[in-house]
């Protein structure tokens, strides 16, 4: 054992760039693993800390009952005059009324509203009690009219002064409002970008359109007084749709919503890191690979001189292992330090993030080291077990090259994993299992595809490459040094299909998520085009909400003709919660062209009918006519009539009733969206001139003809693009740091053609773009076969998408093409350093090289 | 054992001979030291020599004598520690390495003992890589003969690996010739070949000087391979020794002896 070891630690230091450079691609991976659950632990233990401040006072809190998910629980407010019965509860010392609202933004003095972008504006009644997790950092609490407070943070990132009048608009026009104060939430102001105002309740009240609704009652109890108790006291006086809870249940519950939105968060990190593990494997296993054919003779020589092959062996493993171990411990400080990073960009990105704690608990140590060290044995464990077979004549020999008989067993292997991955992905997508269920399955189908492509890439790599690399013996001046680039880029097939494959793989997910939000792009544009009658939408920014009075003062000007308010909420049908729009169903085939099959949409308006797709209809098993029993957050169950049957769900859903319905079962009458038709007559340029008084009153609404609204849907949706991509860009670096690992065990392997070519007149600046190039027609061919995957992945998730959200394939090529082009070049740069050791080679050394 | 100013002298002494001899190659204190101190080894002392033109010089020596080292250093393949090299007028001591590239590739050719071709070129781009490195469009006519001359006209496709160890050797000196180079050096050009392919290379290469005025450096440590030249050199501890001219192997062989002793 003491031999091997030795021998393990010289391969090691005799080869400290291959070293380096193997352990950087797993450190990296290992990195992405290991800031995700840095990210997450500390992330819950902040936001538990802040859910604990905010409500550690709190004994009791009465809320609305609610069986509906928690987007529908501020459904259904609690009359201001209970709190008068709460007070007189025994037991009770103090009882707070607390509200809530998204309907308030500020305008800036330079007119434009504050839009804290994704994050939303909320604003609360100001108590000045304990129980609020806000507490004043400067200045005062809002105590009359016309005051506000925001939290600092905000104040700061969009430049409001302390002390100056700001435009605040409600569900009416501008109002000057005084920042009479900053706050802060919590110990850190994690808002994670949100902006927080608080006014007085009754200042909140009238800007939200609620008087005498308040959302909450927070109660602290007697000294001596049982929580419980008091409870049962309670219950006695609410009303029954009125619940009490204690503090600690509802610290439980938010702590159970911000561990489920944290915990997205980090899985979508864990799974970034997935990838990067995954791409690091494939340089190891292509690293131990070359690094056997090189060390052919050592090895033989040892098997020669007596060692067995399970010492060979080990001594291979023992690398990895060494490898494994390093890197997963490096990675640790790795992932520390981009859990620091990402904090940073996001915080620049205007997500305030808290100054977590870094918590590095036993778990993340435990599942670092062995990601890292597993992952860089099983990669290592073939050419380490095939390093066993090197026989001792292969000392004597010059040239022994490992067989390829295998070929046939690794093409079997190839189908039998591509078609496990297919199934895998097939089942995943249409088996109609559940979320978790899914993503596993398309996760590990997607992995063997992967390695199937990979395997199966040898077969045609050569001729690819040979193909690819054409055109650079046409380059001016670099005729000679691009036909040997070509010749050595197709010159060993399984060292070009799997330095390729690394880089396949970021590019197959990054095409896969362009071509699927490409196809969502021209879907929605598509339907926009086909469904939409309307020639304007007016929105409130990030799907919130605006007063009906827009929609009404729309509906008075001469200029339009068809004005219907849209509002999304939700219900449940047979205890399943649905989506629900509710409108102006008498507009409703006039802006939007819904494809009636059955009843008229025009005569089903009222409070007692409702319309359903065809879809639901048939899972329903209803027609026009029949009777439906849908349950309200806010009414409880009502029985509502079908009035008509539609086939095209695009932007109304599956469940439409009208306006005079959701007035009767809704508790909040604001807008989301309102669809505007010009008058007969009246073109769209005057049309758009009449919103000018309504855009005055309400900055922070956006009025936009069809194409407007589509341009800042897709703007938006590239930016997620984006973000996703720069994530897949890390897959890229590692693929990278594969493509420049093996230039390098390339360059030592040829030192003595470099040596020759030197030599006989080949420059160093020919030299150094002969390997650059080789590096370009490689990356190439990895770019090209990703892009060929991708748009695989990318169709079957077109496919598996549902038709409302997706019904088309649009492969968006100009940037497809790009991203190669850019991918290619990248590859040519990654190859700088080995293209400058090949440079610097001394000729008369190379050429006397063994 | 002769001094180095005796060798200078015979040099000299060439000047008087029938037809005036210009030279292709010329060395002067020429010194090579490698390492320092303790691990300090002189491969080269203070050695003058020239390479006549259209003439081929082989260099003998035993091992560690620095015949290698002499060709490399006269080559530019590697720096001198002292001294000066020309290659016809020009000093290529002072030479950068692109300078020193380029000189190599249009003045100079090259035959190695081994791995003398590229892998993935044909024969044929073999040939023709140092032009072609430098953009140069091959004399067609002269490189037809040479490759004729050197019966390869039916292996110009195949890739090193498809050729025989002679071929091979045979495609190296077509590749030394087709630029027309100022002088040829050959590093123990026969060193891995057989007999009767050794006399093949060997006789182009002088077939190269005779008929179409060529010169040739060659180092070996063959007495049958010296004899083809016109002049044998000999080095001893860095230092020139002997120098023979017109010799056969007999006479190599027994000078060697005298040195060995």
């Amino acid at each position: 054992m003491r031999t091997v070891l030795r021998l393990t630690r010289r391969n090691l230091a005799s080869n400290r760039l291959r070293f380096t450079l193997t352990t950087f691609a797993v450190l990296l991976g290992v990195s992405f693993v290991v800031s995700s659950f840095v990210l997450t632990d500390g992330l819950l233990k902040t936001f538990n800390n802040i859910v604990e401040d905010g409500n550690s006072e709190i004994d009791i809190e009465i809320s609305a009952r609610s069986d509906f998910a928690e987007t529908a629980s501020f459904e259904r407010p609690i009359d201001e005059a209970l709190l008068a019965d709460v007070r007189a509860v025994e037991g009770v010392r103090e009882a707070e009324p607390g509200a809530e609202s998204t309907r308030i933004v500020p305008i800036k003095h330079d007119g434009q509203p504050v839009d804290p972008g994704l994050a939303p504006v909320l604003s609360f009644g100001w108590t000045g009690s304990d129980f609020s997790a806000l507490t004043i950092e400067d200045g005062v609490g809002p105590s009359g009219a016309n005051e506000f407070a925001m939290d600092f943070s905000s104040a700061d990132r969009f430049g409001l002064v302390l002390g100056e009048t700001y435009d605040m608009v409600g569900v009416d026009g501008p109002e000057p409002f005084t920042l009479v104060g900053t706050m802060r939430f919590g110990e850190e102001n994690a808002l994670a970008g949100a902006v927080l105002m608080s006014f007085t309740l009754d200042e909140l009240q009238r800007l939200d359109d609620s008087e005498g609704l308040i959302g909450w009652i927070d109660i602290a109890v007697d000294d001596d007084a049982d929580a419980a108790a008091v409870i049962d006291r309670l219950e006695s006086v609410l009303p029954a749709d009125i619940e009490a809870v204690t503090g600690a249940e509802v610290i439980a519950e938010d702590k159970d919503e911000f561990t489920v939105i944290i915990d997205i968060f980090g899985n979508i990190l864990l799974g970034f890191g997935a990838v990067a593990v995954f791409v690091s494997a494939f340089i190891i296993y292509n690293t131990f690979n070359i690094l056997l054919g090189q060390r052919v003779r050592q090895l033989a020589l040892l098997r020669a001189l007596g060692a067995s092959g399970a010492q060979v062996r080990a001594s291979s493993l023992l690398e990895a292992l060494i490898v494994g171990v390093t890197a997963s411990i490096l990675g640790l400080g790795g992932g520390v330090l981009l859990a620091l990073g990402l904090r940073g960009v996001m915080n620049s990105l205007g997500f305030s993030m808290p100054s977590i704690d870094i918590i590095l608990s036993a778990r993340t140590v435990i599942v670092a080291l062995l990601v890292g060290v597993l992952i860089t044995l099983l990669a290592a464990y073939s050419p380490a077990k095939r390093a066993a077979t090197v026989p001792p004549v292969a000392a004597m020999r010059v040239g022994f090259r490992f067989g390829s008989g295998e070929g046939l067993r690794r093409t079997i292997i190839a189908i039998v994993l591509a078609a496990l991955g297919i199934a895998g992905v097939g089942y995943g997508l249409f088996g109609g299992g559940d979320g978790g269920l899914v993503l596993l399955l398309v996760g590990l189908g997607a992995v063997l595809v992967f390695i199937a492509v990979a395997m199966f890439a040898p077969l045609f790599s050569s001729p690819s490459a040979s193909f690819l690399g054409a055109p650079l013996e046409h380059i001016p001046g670099r005729k000679i040094t691009g036909h040997i680039a070509r010749e050595n880029a197709a010159r060993n097939n399984k060292r070009t299909a799997s330095t390729a494959a690394g880089l396949m793989i970021g590019m197959a997910l990054i095409a896969m998520a362009t071509v699927t939000a490409n196809s969502l792009k021209a879907t929605v544009r598509a339907s926009l085009g086909s469904t939409l009658i309307a020639d304007f939408l007016v929105t409130a920014p990030n799907g919130g909400e605006m007063t009906d009075r827009v929609a009404g003062e729309l509906a008075a000007l001469p200029e339009f003709s068809d004005v219907s308010a849209v509002r999304y909420g939700a219900i449940r049908i047979g205890g399943d919660q649905k989506e629900v729009t509710g409108t102006d169903v008498t507009l409703l085939t006039s802006l939007l062209d819904v494809d009636v099959v059955e009843g008229d949409p025009a005569a089903s308006a009222g409070a007692g009918t409702i319309l359903l797709t065809e879809e639901v209809a048939d899972t329903l098993a209803v027609t026009v006519g029949d009777q439906l029993v849908v349950d309200f957050a806010a009414a409880g169950p009502q029985t509502l009539t079908v009035g008509a049957i539609y086939r095209n769900e695009f932007l109304i859903g599956h469940y439409v009733i009208d306006l005079a319905a959701w007035d009767a079962y809704f508790a909040s009458t604001s807008d989301n969206t309102v669809a505007v038709k010009a008058a007969p007559g009246v073109d769209l340029a005057t049309a758009a001139a009449a919103f000018a008084p309504l855009e005055a009153a309400f900055p922070q609404l956006n009025f936009e003809t069809q194409d407007e609204f589509s341009d800042r849907w897709e703007g938006a949706l590239d930016s997620l693009l984006v973000i996703i991509n720069v994530f897949l860009g890390l897959a890229i670096i590692i693929a990278l740091l594969g493509i420049a690992n093996t230039m390098a065990l390339s360059v030592l392997e040829r030192t003595r053609e470099i040596g020759l070519m030197r030599a006989i007149g080949m420059t160093r600046r020919q030299t150094k773009g002969m390997i650059r190039l080789e590096a370009g027609v490689v990356s190439l061919f990895g770019a090209i076969l990703g892009v060929l995957v991708g748009l695989v992945f990318g169709w079957v998730a077109v496919v598996a998408i549902p038709e409302s959200i997706i019904d088309r394939l649009a492969i968006p090529t100009g940037t497809l093409v790009a991203y190669v082009v850019i991918a290619t070049i990248a590859g040519l740069l990654a190859a700088s350093l080995p293209a400058r050791r090949a440079s610097r080679l001394n000729v008369l050394d190379a050429i006397s090289y063994e | 054992m002769t001094s180095v100013g005796e060798v200078a002298a015979v040099v000299t002494s060439d000047t008087a001979a029938p037809e005036v001899r210009t030279m292709a190659a010329e060395a002067v204190g020429l010194s090579k030291v490698y390492g320092e101190g303790n691990t300090r080894v002189v491969a080269l002392d203070r050695v003058d020599i020239g390479f006549e033109a259209q003439r081929m010089t082989a260099i003998m020596g035993p091992s560690g004598s620095g015949k290698s080292t002499l060709m490399h250093c006269m080559a530019g393949l590697d720096e001198v520690t002292d001294g000066e090299v020309r290659i016809g007028d020009t000093l290529i001591s002072d030479l950068s390495d692109k300078e020193l590239t380029l000189l190599r590739r249009k003045r100079l050719g090259f035959i190695f003992q081994s791995f003398n071709l590229v892998p993935t070129l044909t024969a044929s781009e073999n040939i023709e890589l140092p032009l072609l490195l430098g953009g140069r469009q091959p004399d067609s006519a002269w490189e037809d003969r040479v490759i004729e001359s050197l019966t390869l006209t039916d292996r110009l496709k195949h890739r090193p690996d498809e050729l025989s160890g002679g071929q091979q050797q045979r495609v190296a000196v077509a590749r030394a010739l087709v630029s027309r180079p100022d002088i040829i050096f050959a590093d123990e050009p026969t060193g891995n070949l057989d007999s009767r392919s050794g006399d093949e290379v060997l006789g182009f290469l002088r077939r190269a000087v005779d008929e179409w005025g060529q010169t040739v450096v060659m180092v070996t440590h063959d007495a049958r391979a010296a004899s083809y030249a016109d002049v044998v050199v000999f080095l001893r501890d860095g230092q020139v020794v002997d120098r023979i001219e017109n010799p056969t192997a007999d006479l190599v062989i027994d000078r060697i002896r005298a040195l060995e002793v």
